[in-house]
Protein backbone atom coordinates (compact mmCIF):
# COMPACT_ATOMS: atom_id res chain seq x y z
CA UNK A 1 0.00 0.00 0.00
CA UNK A 2 1.24 3.44 -1.18
CA UNK A 3 -1.04 5.55 0.80
CA UNK A 4 0.63 5.71 4.96
CA UNK A 5 -1.64 8.35 6.13
CA UNK A 6 -5.34 9.43 4.67
CA UNK A 7 -8.07 11.99 6.33
CA UNK A 8 -10.86 12.03 5.02
CA UNK A 9 -12.98 15.47 6.04
CA UNK A 10 -11.28 15.62 9.32
CA UNK A 11 -13.00 18.28 11.87
CA UNK A 12 -12.70 19.44 15.41
CA UNK A 13 -14.91 22.27 16.81
CA UNK A 14 -13.76 23.88 20.30
CA UNK A 15 -16.60 25.15 21.37
CA UNK A 16 -17.40 28.24 18.82
CA UNK A 17 -13.88 27.92 16.82
CA UNK A 18 -13.34 25.52 13.90
CA UNK A 19 -9.84 24.56 15.03
CA UNK A 20 -10.16 21.97 11.83
CA UNK A 21 -12.42 21.38 8.92
CA UNK A 22 -12.98 18.99 6.31
CA UNK A 23 -9.50 18.36 6.28
CA UNK A 24 -8.53 15.36 3.31
CA UNK A 25 -4.80 14.69 2.71
CA UNK A 26 -3.23 11.46 1.55
CA UNK A 27 0.49 11.26 2.05
CA UNK A 28 2.38 8.56 0.42
CA UNK A 29 5.11 5.62 1.32
CA UNK A 30 8.85 8.03 1.57
CA UNK A 31 7.25 11.19 1.36
CA UNK A 32 8.00 13.93 3.48
CA UNK A 33 5.20 16.27 3.60
CA UNK A 34 5.36 19.38 4.98
CA UNK A 35 2.40 20.64 6.72
CA UNK A 36 2.32 24.23 6.96
CA UNK A 37 0.95 26.93 8.73
CA UNK A 38 0.71 29.62 11.47
CA UNK A 39 0.66 29.19 14.96
CA UNK A 40 -3.48 28.09 15.71
CA UNK A 41 -3.98 27.30 11.73
CA UNK A 42 -4.58 23.78 12.90
CA UNK A 43 -1.63 21.77 12.42
CA UNK A 44 -1.29 20.77 15.89
CA UNK A 45 -5.25 19.59 16.39
CA UNK A 46 -4.43 17.77 13.02
CA UNK A 47 -1.82 16.00 14.44
CA UNK A 48 -3.03 15.20 17.18
CA UNK A 49 -6.38 13.47 15.85
CA UNK A 50 -3.69 11.49 13.36
CA UNK A 51 -2.24 10.09 16.85
CA UNK A 52 -5.24 9.42 18.40
CA UNK A 53 -5.00 11.92 21.30
CA UNK A 54 -8.26 13.61 20.47
CA UNK A 55 -11.00 12.45 18.76
CA UNK A 56 -12.74 14.33 15.47
CA UNK A 57 -15.92 15.59 15.55
CA UNK A 58 -16.41 14.57 12.27
CA UNK A 59 -14.36 11.98 9.51
CA UNK A 60 -11.97 9.39 9.81
CA UNK A 61 -8.30 9.15 10.07
CA UNK A 62 -6.48 5.87 8.76
CA UNK A 63 -2.85 5.30 9.04
CA UNK A 64 -1.32 2.17 7.00
CA UNK A 65 -4.75 1.73 6.25
CA UNK A 66 -5.81 0.91 9.73
CA UNK A 67 -8.34 3.36 11.28
CA UNK A 68 -6.53 5.51 13.65
CA UNK A 69 -8.21 4.80 17.03
CA UNK A 70 -6.71 5.38 20.64
CA UNK A 71 -6.82 1.77 21.44
CA UNK A 72 -5.66 0.52 18.21
CA UNK A 73 -2.10 0.02 20.39
CA UNK A 74 -0.64 -2.15 17.09
CA UNK A 75 -0.75 1.03 15.59
CA UNK A 76 1.22 2.90 17.10
CA UNK A 77 4.30 0.35 17.11
CA UNK A 78 5.02 1.68 13.48
CA UNK A 79 4.95 5.47 14.27
CA UNK A 80 7.20 7.83 15.94
CA UNK A 81 5.90 10.68 17.21
CA UNK A 82 6.91 14.38 18.44
CA UNK A 83 3.50 17.50 19.67
CA UNK A 84 4.49 20.50 20.55
CA UNK A 85 7.13 21.00 22.85
CA UNK A 86 8.85 17.82 24.03
CA UNK A 87 9.07 17.43 27.61
CA UNK A 88 10.82 15.06 30.05
CA UNK A 89 10.60 13.56 33.39
CA UNK A 90 12.73 16.24 34.99
CA UNK A 91 13.74 14.11 38.11
CA UNK A 92 15.21 10.98 35.36
CA UNK A 93 18.31 11.18 33.35
CA UNK A 94 18.35 11.49 29.77
CA UNK A 95 19.08 7.63 29.49
CA UNK A 96 16.19 7.23 32.20
CA UNK A 97 13.86 8.86 29.82
CA UNK A 98 14.90 6.82 27.08
CA UNK A 99 14.54 3.86 29.04
CA UNK A 100 11.11 4.95 30.01
CA UNK A 101 10.23 4.87 26.59
CA UNK A 102 12.10 1.75 25.42
CA UNK A 103 10.26 -0.41 28.27
CA UNK A 104 6.55 1.33 26.74
CA UNK A 105 7.37 0.68 23.30
CA UNK A 106 8.37 -2.93 24.36
CA UNK A 107 11.75 -3.17 22.88
CA UNK A 108 13.83 -5.77 24.03
CA UNK A 109 16.76 -4.79 22.99
CA UNK A 110 18.28 -2.59 25.62
CA UNK A 111 21.46 -0.95 23.18
CA UNK A 112 18.35 0.63 21.21
CA UNK A 113 18.86 3.31 23.67
CA UNK A 114 22.40 3.96 23.28
CA UNK A 115 22.61 3.88 19.63
CA UNK A 116 19.56 6.40 19.34
CA UNK A 117 21.84 8.81 22.13
CA UNK A 118 24.40 8.36 19.49
CA UNK A 119 22.32 8.93 17.02
CA UNK A 120 20.89 12.28 17.91
CA UNK A 121 24.27 13.37 19.59
CA UNK A 122 23.41 13.23 22.84
CA UNK A 123 25.68 10.27 24.60
CA UNK A 124 27.89 13.04 26.47
CA UNK A 125 24.36 14.05 28.33
CA UNK A 126 23.43 10.77 29.48
CA UNK A 127 23.64 11.01 32.92
CA UNK A 128 22.40 14.32 33.17
CA UNK A 129 19.00 15.14 34.75
CA UNK A 130 15.93 16.35 32.08
CA UNK A 131 15.61 19.21 34.09
CA UNK A 132 19.16 20.51 33.03
CA UNK A 133 18.88 20.21 29.69
CA UNK A 134 19.21 23.12 27.09
CA UNK A 135 16.45 24.35 25.28
CA UNK A 136 17.51 22.52 22.08
CA UNK A 137 19.12 19.26 24.21
CA UNK A 138 15.52 18.81 25.72
CA UNK A 139 14.59 18.99 21.82
CA UNK A 140 17.02 15.86 20.40
CA UNK A 141 15.86 13.91 23.88
CA UNK A 142 12.52 14.78 22.27
CA UNK A 143 13.55 13.30 18.71
CA UNK A 144 15.64 10.43 20.51
CA UNK A 145 12.25 9.16 21.57
CA UNK A 146 10.41 9.07 18.72
CA UNK A 147 12.66 7.27 16.97
CA UNK A 148 13.98 4.66 19.28
CA UNK A 149 12.13 2.02 17.73
CA UNK A 150 13.00 2.75 14.37
CA UNK A 151 9.49 3.39 13.37
CA UNK A 152 8.00 3.17 9.26
CA UNK A 153 6.14 6.69 9.94
CA UNK A 154 6.95 9.96 11.51
CA UNK A 155 4.70 12.30 12.41
CA UNK A 156 6.50 15.29 14.10
CA UNK A 157 5.17 19.28 14.97
CA UNK A 158 7.66 21.69 14.71
CA UNK A 159 10.60 19.30 15.30
CA UNK A 160 13.69 21.60 14.88
CA UNK A 161 12.22 24.20 17.43
CA UNK A 162 14.61 25.95 19.76
CA UNK A 163 17.71 23.74 17.65
CA UNK A 164 20.92 26.22 16.68
CA UNK A 165 21.45 26.50 12.82
CA UNK A 166 23.90 23.40 12.94
CA UNK A 167 20.94 21.58 14.75
CA UNK A 168 18.02 22.49 12.46
CA UNK A 169 20.70 21.06 9.58
CA UNK A 170 21.36 17.84 11.57
CA UNK A 171 17.82 17.67 12.12
CA UNK A 172 16.96 17.90 8.08
CA UNK A 173 19.95 15.48 7.03
CA UNK A 174 18.68 12.87 9.26
CA UNK A 175 15.25 12.77 8.25
CA UNK A 176 16.19 13.19 4.93
CA UNK A 177 18.44 10.50 4.87
CA UNK A 178 15.54 8.72 6.81
CA UNK A 179 13.32 9.15 3.90
CA UNK A 180 15.42 8.82 0.99
CA UNK A 181 17.41 5.21 2.16
CA UNK A 182 14.78 3.23 4.24
CA UNK A 183 11.38 4.24 3.19
CA UNK A 184 10.39 6.45 6.51
CA UNK A 185 7.44 8.05 6.01
CA UNK A 186 7.63 11.44 7.00
CA UNK A 187 4.81 14.09 8.12
CA UNK A 188 5.87 17.01 9.62
CA UNK A 189 4.81 20.37 10.29
CA UNK A 190 5.90 23.81 9.98
CA UNK A 191 5.33 27.50 10.54
CA UNK A 192 8.80 28.31 8.20
CA UNK A 193 8.05 27.31 4.74
CA UNK A 194 11.81 27.98 3.57
CA UNK A 195 12.55 25.17 6.44
CA UNK A 196 10.32 22.87 4.96
CA UNK A 197 11.09 23.27 1.03
CA UNK A 198 14.35 22.29 1.74
CA UNK A 199 13.51 18.94 2.25
CA UNK A 200 9.98 18.46 1.82
CA UNK A 201 8.72 16.41 -1.27
CA UNK A 202 5.36 17.89 -1.16
CA UNK A 203 3.56 20.56 0.85
CA UNK A 204 0.31 21.37 2.48
CA UNK A 205 -0.84 24.48 3.28
CA UNK A 206 -3.39 24.58 6.34
CA UNK A 207 -5.50 28.49 7.42
CA UNK A 208 -7.96 28.47 10.10
CA UNK A 209 -8.35 24.85 9.91
CA UNK A 210 -8.40 24.06 5.96
CA UNK A 211 -6.06 23.06 3.73
CA UNK A 212 -6.09 25.16 0.88
CA UNK A 213 -3.18 23.86 -1.07
CA UNK A 214 -1.03 21.54 -1.49
CA UNK A 215 1.42 21.28 -3.81
CA UNK A 216 4.95 19.43 -4.95
CA UNK A 217 8.00 21.41 -4.12
CA UNK A 218 9.59 21.42 -7.26
CA UNK A 219 6.63 23.12 -8.35
CA UNK A 220 7.06 25.77 -5.29
CA UNK A 221 9.79 27.84 -7.50
CA UNK A 222 7.29 28.36 -10.60
CA UNK A 223 4.65 29.75 -8.35
CA UNK A 224 6.81 32.06 -6.90
CA UNK A 225 6.18 35.85 -8.27
CA UNK A 226 9.20 37.54 -9.77
CA UNK A 227 9.34 41.19 -9.85
CA UNK A 228 11.74 44.00 -11.49
CA UNK A 229 13.35 46.41 -9.41
CA UNK A 230 15.20 49.31 -10.92
CA UNK A 231 17.23 52.47 -9.71
CA UNK A 232 18.10 55.24 -11.86
CA UNK A 233 19.35 58.61 -10.70
CA UNK A 234 15.60 60.12 -11.21
CA UNK A 235 13.08 57.66 -10.66
CA UNK A 236 9.93 59.85 -11.00
CA UNK A 237 10.90 60.44 -14.31
CA UNK A 238 12.01 56.82 -15.35
CA UNK A 239 8.49 56.02 -14.06
CA UNK A 240 7.11 58.10 -16.07
CA UNK A 241 9.11 56.84 -19.66
CA UNK A 242 7.96 53.52 -18.67
CA UNK A 243 4.15 54.30 -18.28
CA UNK A 244 5.07 56.14 -21.87
CA UNK A 245 5.81 52.93 -23.11
CA UNK A 246 2.36 51.01 -20.99
CA UNK A 247 4.83 49.20 -18.58
CA UNK A 248 3.74 49.93 -15.01
CA UNK A 249 6.39 50.86 -12.38
CA UNK A 250 5.77 51.13 -8.37
CA UNK A 251 7.45 53.26 -5.87
CA UNK A 252 8.90 50.77 -3.18
CA UNK A 253 9.45 51.69 0.45
CA UNK A 254 13.58 51.92 -0.28
CA UNK A 255 12.58 54.57 -3.15
CA UNK A 256 13.14 52.35 -6.04
CA UNK A 257 10.68 51.12 -8.69
CA UNK A 258 9.56 47.96 -9.19
CA UNK A 259 7.71 46.29 -12.03
CA UNK A 260 5.52 43.23 -10.58
CA UNK A 261 3.82 42.26 -14.09
CA UNK A 262 6.03 39.29 -15.12
CA UNK A 263 5.52 39.20 -19.03
CA UNK A 264 6.84 42.39 -19.33
CA UNK A 265 9.86 41.56 -17.67
CA UNK A 266 10.51 38.17 -19.24
CA UNK A 267 13.41 40.43 -21.27
CA UNK A 268 15.18 42.69 -18.91
CA UNK A 269 17.84 43.81 -21.45
CA UNK A 270 14.65 45.69 -23.35
CA UNK A 271 13.97 47.70 -20.28
CA UNK A 272 17.49 48.84 -19.89
CA UNK A 273 17.75 49.98 -23.11
CA UNK A 274 14.44 51.74 -23.06
CA UNK A 275 15.89 53.27 -19.69
CA UNK A 276 19.62 54.34 -21.18
CA UNK A 277 18.09 55.56 -24.01
CA UNK A 278 16.24 58.40 -22.51
CA UNK A 279 19.20 59.35 -20.47
CA UNK A 280 18.59 57.05 -17.17
CA UNK A 281 20.91 54.53 -17.03
CA UNK A 282 19.83 52.05 -14.38
CA UNK A 283 22.02 51.96 -11.41
CA UNK A 284 20.42 48.99 -10.60
CA UNK A 285 18.40 45.94 -12.40
CA UNK A 286 17.45 43.30 -10.13
CA UNK A 287 15.39 40.53 -10.78
CA UNK A 288 13.91 39.68 -7.51
CA UNK A 289 12.44 36.55 -6.80
CA UNK A 290 9.73 36.27 -3.66
CA UNK A 291 10.74 34.19 -1.40
CA UNK A 292 9.11 31.25 0.15
CA UNK A 293 8.05 33.16 3.32
CA UNK A 294 6.02 35.88 1.23
CA UNK A 295 4.70 33.37 -1.14
CA UNK A 296 3.58 31.10 2.07
CA UNK A 297 2.05 34.65 3.16
CA UNK A 298 0.25 35.42 0.11
CA UNK A 299 -1.35 32.46 0.08
CA UNK A 300 -2.62 32.62 3.48
CA UNK A 301 -3.66 36.29 2.50
CA UNK A 302 -1.01 38.42 4.50
CA UNK A 303 0.86 40.85 2.47
CA UNK A 304 3.96 41.87 3.30
CA UNK A 305 5.52 45.10 2.38
CA UNK A 306 9.40 43.93 2.43
CA UNK A 307 8.50 41.96 -0.22
CA UNK B 1 1.10 -9.34 30.58
CA UNK B 2 4.48 -8.21 29.09
CA UNK B 3 2.35 -4.79 28.34
CA UNK B 4 1.42 -4.44 32.09
CA UNK B 5 4.91 -5.78 33.67
CA UNK B 6 6.72 -3.22 31.63
CA UNK B 7 4.16 -0.38 32.39
CA UNK B 8 4.49 -1.41 36.09
CA UNK B 9 8.55 -1.13 35.72
CA UNK B 10 8.35 2.21 34.42
CA UNK B 11 5.85 3.55 36.77
CA UNK B 12 8.34 2.17 39.39
CA UNK B 13 11.25 3.61 38.03
CA UNK B 14 9.39 6.78 37.47
CA UNK B 15 8.67 6.68 41.68
CA UNK B 16 12.10 5.34 42.69
CA UNK B 17 13.23 8.23 41.29
CA UNK B 18 11.12 11.19 42.91
CA UNK B 19 11.77 13.15 45.73
CA UNK B 20 8.21 12.67 47.04
CA UNK B 21 8.45 9.18 47.82
CA UNK B 22 11.18 10.07 50.43
CA UNK B 23 9.19 13.09 51.73
CA UNK B 24 5.81 10.90 52.46
CA UNK B 25 8.12 8.14 53.93
CA UNK B 26 9.56 11.26 56.30
CA UNK B 27 6.04 12.42 57.32
CA UNK B 28 4.75 9.36 57.85
CA UNK B 29 7.52 8.42 60.25
CA UNK B 30 7.87 11.84 61.58
CA UNK B 31 3.50 11.51 63.03
CA UNK B 32 3.89 8.43 65.02
CA UNK B 33 7.53 9.90 66.60
CA UNK B 34 4.89 12.85 67.29
CA UNK B 35 2.32 10.75 68.82
CA UNK B 36 5.37 8.93 71.12
CA UNK B 37 5.87 12.65 72.47
CA UNK B 38 2.95 13.36 72.60
CA UNK B 39 2.63 9.97 75.43
CA UNK B 40 5.66 11.12 76.81
CA UNK B 41 4.58 14.57 77.83
CA UNK B 42 1.54 12.87 78.91
CA UNK B 43 2.74 10.54 80.87
CA UNK B 44 5.10 13.22 82.50
CA UNK B 45 2.75 15.58 84.02
CA UNK B 46 5.61 17.68 85.39
CA UNK B 47 6.81 18.29 81.58
CA UNK B 48 3.11 18.83 80.09
CA UNK B 49 3.23 21.98 82.36
CA UNK B 50 6.39 23.24 81.18
CA UNK B 51 5.62 22.19 77.51
CA UNK B 52 2.54 25.34 77.10
CA UNK B 53 0.53 23.76 74.08
CA UNK B 54 1.89 20.42 73.55
CA UNK B 55 1.20 19.74 77.10
CA UNK B 56 -2.41 20.35 76.30
CA UNK B 57 -2.36 18.38 73.59
CA UNK B 58 -0.96 15.27 75.27
CA UNK B 59 -3.54 15.60 77.81
CA UNK B 60 -5.83 15.17 74.93
CA UNK B 61 -4.34 11.80 74.74
CA UNK B 62 -6.21 10.20 77.64
CA UNK B 63 -5.21 6.96 78.75
CA UNK B 64 -1.79 6.58 77.97
CA UNK B 65 -1.83 2.77 77.77
CA UNK B 66 -1.68 0.45 75.06
CA UNK B 67 -5.25 0.36 73.73
CA UNK B 68 -5.13 3.89 74.14
CA UNK B 69 -2.14 4.57 72.05
CA UNK B 70 -3.72 1.52 69.45
CA UNK B 71 -7.09 3.39 69.11
CA UNK B 72 -4.86 6.58 67.97
CA UNK B 73 -2.55 4.98 65.48
CA UNK B 74 -5.96 3.14 63.79
CA UNK B 75 -7.96 6.98 63.87
CA UNK B 76 -4.47 8.17 62.57
CA UNK B 77 -4.29 6.00 59.93
CA UNK B 78 -8.03 6.83 58.60
CA UNK B 79 -7.17 11.10 58.77
CA UNK B 80 -3.87 11.61 57.72
CA UNK B 81 -4.00 8.26 55.31
CA UNK B 82 -6.67 10.19 53.76
CA UNK B 83 -4.98 12.46 53.31
CA UNK B 84 -1.53 10.87 52.42
CA UNK B 85 -2.96 7.90 49.84
CA UNK B 86 -4.89 11.05 48.11
CA UNK B 87 -1.66 13.11 47.89
CA UNK B 88 0.05 9.86 46.72
CA UNK B 89 -2.60 9.23 44.11
CA UNK B 90 -2.44 13.10 42.87
CA UNK B 91 0.73 12.84 42.65
CA UNK B 92 1.12 9.31 40.53
CA UNK B 93 -1.56 10.54 38.39
CA UNK B 94 -1.28 14.40 37.92
CA UNK B 95 2.41 14.64 37.64
CA UNK B 96 1.81 13.86 34.02
CA UNK B 97 -0.22 16.84 33.65
CA UNK B 98 2.20 18.97 35.78
CA UNK B 99 5.81 17.72 33.61
CA UNK B 100 3.81 17.77 30.61
CA UNK B 101 4.70 14.29 29.76
CA UNK B 102 1.01 12.94 29.10
CA UNK B 103 1.45 13.35 25.21
CA UNK B 104 4.28 10.81 25.39
CA UNK B 105 2.49 7.87 27.08
CA UNK B 106 -0.89 7.96 24.84
CA UNK B 107 0.19 6.26 21.54
CA UNK B 108 2.27 3.46 22.32
CA UNK B 109 2.06 -0.24 22.00
CA UNK B 110 1.08 -0.02 25.53
CA UNK B 111 -2.48 0.62 26.01
CA UNK B 112 -3.78 3.43 28.18
CA UNK B 113 -5.38 1.02 30.80
CA UNK B 114 -2.01 -0.64 31.36
CA UNK B 115 -0.71 2.46 32.30
CA UNK B 116 -3.56 3.31 34.72
CA UNK B 117 -4.30 -0.20 36.00
CA UNK B 118 0.40 -0.18 36.43
CA UNK B 119 -0.14 3.44 38.19
CA UNK B 120 -3.18 2.14 40.40
CA UNK B 121 -0.53 -0.91 41.65
CA UNK B 122 2.11 1.68 42.18
CA UNK B 123 0.02 4.11 44.36
CA UNK B 124 -1.38 1.57 45.87
CA UNK B 125 1.69 -0.15 46.97
CA UNK B 126 3.26 3.35 47.71
CA UNK B 127 -0.16 3.51 50.21
CA UNK B 128 0.92 0.33 52.46
CA UNK B 129 4.38 1.02 52.30
CA UNK B 130 3.25 4.42 54.49
CA UNK B 131 1.40 2.65 56.43
CA UNK B 132 3.58 -0.01 57.25
CA UNK B 133 5.96 2.62 58.34
CA UNK B 134 3.49 4.48 60.73
CA UNK B 135 2.39 1.02 61.77
CA UNK B 136 6.16 -0.06 62.57
CA UNK B 137 7.38 3.15 64.14
CA UNK B 138 4.21 3.25 66.24
CA UNK B 139 4.67 -0.15 67.73
CA UNK B 140 8.66 0.36 68.52
CA UNK B 141 7.80 4.12 69.73
CA UNK B 142 5.22 2.39 72.17
CA UNK B 143 7.25 0.23 73.59
CA UNK B 144 10.82 2.22 74.01
CA UNK B 145 8.70 4.16 76.03
CA UNK B 146 7.08 0.85 77.77
CA UNK B 147 3.61 2.02 77.37
CA UNK B 148 2.02 -0.25 79.88
CA UNK B 149 -0.87 -2.69 78.96
CA UNK B 150 0.23 -4.60 76.02
CA UNK B 151 -0.84 -8.11 75.14
CA UNK B 152 -0.56 -10.31 72.09
CA UNK B 153 -4.40 -10.61 71.71
CA UNK B 154 -4.94 -7.06 72.36
CA UNK B 155 -2.02 -6.28 69.24
CA UNK B 156 -3.54 -8.92 67.14
CA UNK B 157 -7.00 -7.21 66.87
CA UNK B 158 -5.35 -3.39 66.61
CA UNK B 159 -3.00 -5.29 63.77
CA UNK B 160 -6.36 -6.16 61.61
CA UNK B 161 -8.60 -3.49 62.21
CA UNK B 162 -5.13 -1.16 61.48
CA UNK B 163 -4.55 -2.55 58.61
CA UNK B 164 -8.44 -3.10 58.11
CA UNK B 165 -8.63 0.65 57.77
CA UNK B 166 -5.60 1.64 55.38
CA UNK B 167 -7.31 -0.78 53.00
CA UNK B 168 -10.65 1.38 53.59
CA UNK B 169 -8.94 4.62 52.58
CA UNK B 170 -6.87 2.68 50.37
CA UNK B 171 -10.53 2.18 48.48
CA UNK B 172 -11.01 5.94 48.25
CA UNK B 173 -7.95 7.08 45.62
CA UNK B 174 -9.57 6.26 42.62
CA UNK B 175 -12.04 9.42 42.70
CA UNK B 176 -8.72 11.54 43.64
CA UNK B 177 -7.20 9.87 40.41
CA UNK B 178 -9.88 10.61 38.14
CA UNK B 179 -9.94 14.34 39.23
CA UNK B 180 -5.97 14.66 38.89
CA UNK B 181 -7.16 13.31 35.09
CA UNK B 182 -9.86 15.66 35.03
CA UNK B 183 -8.61 18.72 36.06
CA UNK B 184 -5.24 18.03 34.68
CA UNK B 185 -3.72 19.26 38.12
CA UNK B 186 -2.44 17.98 41.03
CA UNK B 187 -4.05 20.83 43.37
CA UNK B 188 -7.39 19.75 42.19
CA UNK B 189 -7.65 16.51 43.72
CA UNK B 190 -5.93 17.44 47.26
CA UNK B 191 -8.33 20.17 47.17
CA UNK B 192 -10.82 17.42 46.93
CA UNK B 193 -9.36 15.32 49.37
CA UNK B 194 -9.18 17.90 52.24
CA UNK B 195 -12.85 18.70 50.93
CA UNK B 196 -13.77 15.25 51.70
CA UNK B 197 -12.25 15.02 54.88
CA UNK B 198 -14.12 17.96 56.55
CA UNK B 199 -17.42 16.82 54.92
CA UNK B 200 -16.57 13.27 56.84
CA UNK B 201 -16.25 15.59 59.93
CA UNK B 202 -19.45 17.55 59.17
CA UNK B 203 -21.41 14.14 58.29
CA UNK B 204 -20.23 12.15 61.46
CA UNK B 205 -21.66 15.19 63.62
CA UNK B 206 -25.25 14.64 61.98
CA UNK B 207 -25.08 10.88 62.24
CA UNK B 208 -24.69 10.69 58.02
CA UNK B 209 -20.90 9.09 58.40
CA UNK B 210 -21.64 5.69 58.00
CA UNK B 211 -23.17 6.35 54.40
CA UNK B 212 -20.28 9.03 53.62
CA UNK B 213 -17.68 7.21 51.67
CA UNK B 214 -14.73 9.46 52.91
CA UNK B 215 -16.04 8.68 56.85
CA UNK B 216 -16.18 5.53 56.97
CA UNK B 217 -13.06 4.08 57.69
CA UNK B 218 -12.94 6.73 59.98
CA UNK B 219 -15.86 5.16 62.14
CA UNK B 220 -14.30 1.69 61.25
CA UNK B 221 -11.19 2.58 63.04
CA UNK B 222 -12.99 3.57 66.36
CA UNK B 223 -14.81 1.13 68.65
CA UNK B 224 -17.35 -0.94 66.72
CA UNK B 225 -19.82 -0.09 70.00
CA UNK B 226 -19.78 3.40 69.93
CA UNK B 227 -23.09 5.31 69.49
CA UNK B 228 -24.09 6.70 66.30
CA UNK B 229 -20.34 5.20 64.48
CA UNK B 230 -22.02 1.69 63.83
CA UNK B 231 -21.18 0.94 59.95
CA UNK B 232 -24.34 -1.09 58.16
CA UNK B 233 -23.37 -3.57 55.56
CA UNK B 234 -24.86 -0.69 53.08
CA UNK B 235 -21.58 1.60 54.19
CA UNK B 236 -19.04 -1.14 52.42
CA UNK B 237 -21.39 -1.23 49.69
CA UNK B 238 -21.51 2.44 48.91
CA UNK B 239 -17.24 2.20 49.47
CA UNK B 240 -16.65 -0.60 47.33
CA UNK B 241 -18.96 0.95 44.77
CA UNK B 242 -17.31 4.48 45.13
CA UNK B 243 -13.68 2.71 44.51
CA UNK B 244 -15.32 0.66 41.14
CA UNK B 245 -16.85 4.23 39.85
CA UNK B 246 -13.59 6.02 40.61
CA UNK B 247 -11.74 3.67 38.78
CA UNK B 248 -14.53 3.26 35.61
CA UNK B 249 -14.24 7.09 35.64
CA UNK B 250 -10.78 7.58 35.70
CA UNK B 251 -10.24 4.82 32.63
CA UNK B 252 -12.92 6.28 30.66
CA UNK B 253 -10.80 9.62 31.06
CA UNK B 254 -7.98 8.32 29.81
CA UNK B 255 -9.40 6.43 26.85
CA UNK B 256 -11.80 8.55 25.76
CA UNK B 257 -11.25 12.53 26.69
CA UNK B 258 -9.41 14.90 24.50
CA UNK B 259 -5.81 14.87 25.23
CA UNK B 260 -4.55 18.89 24.33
Amino acid sequence: MDEIIRTEKLTKKYKDVLAVSDLSLNVRRGEIYGFLGLNGAGKTTTIRMLLGMISPDKGIAFINGKKVHPGNTGLWKEIGSLVEIPYSYPDLTVKENLEVIRRLRLLDDKSTVTSVMEKLKLTQYANRKAKNLSHGNAQRLGLAKSLIHNPNILILDEPTNGLDPSGIYEIRELLSDLSKNHGVTIFISSHILGEISRFATRIGIIHNGELIQEINTPQLEQLCQKRLKINTKNNDRAKAVLLQNSIIANDTPDNMLEIPDESTISDPGAIATLLVNNQLPPSLLNMVEEDLESYFLRTIGIKRESL
Amino acid sequence: MKKIWNALSVEFLKTRKSKILLITIIVFTFVPLMMGLMVFVARNPEIAGKMGMVGTKAKMFGENDWPGFFAMLSQTIASIGLVGFGFVTSWVFGREHTDRTMKDILALPVARSSIVLAKFVVAFLWCILLALILFVVGISIGQLMHIPGWSAGLFSQFSSNYFSTALLTLLLCTPVAWLAGYSRSIIAPLGLVILTMIMAQFAGLIGLGPYLPWAIPGLFSVARDTPGFQLHFASYVILAFTFILGYWATLRWWRKADHH
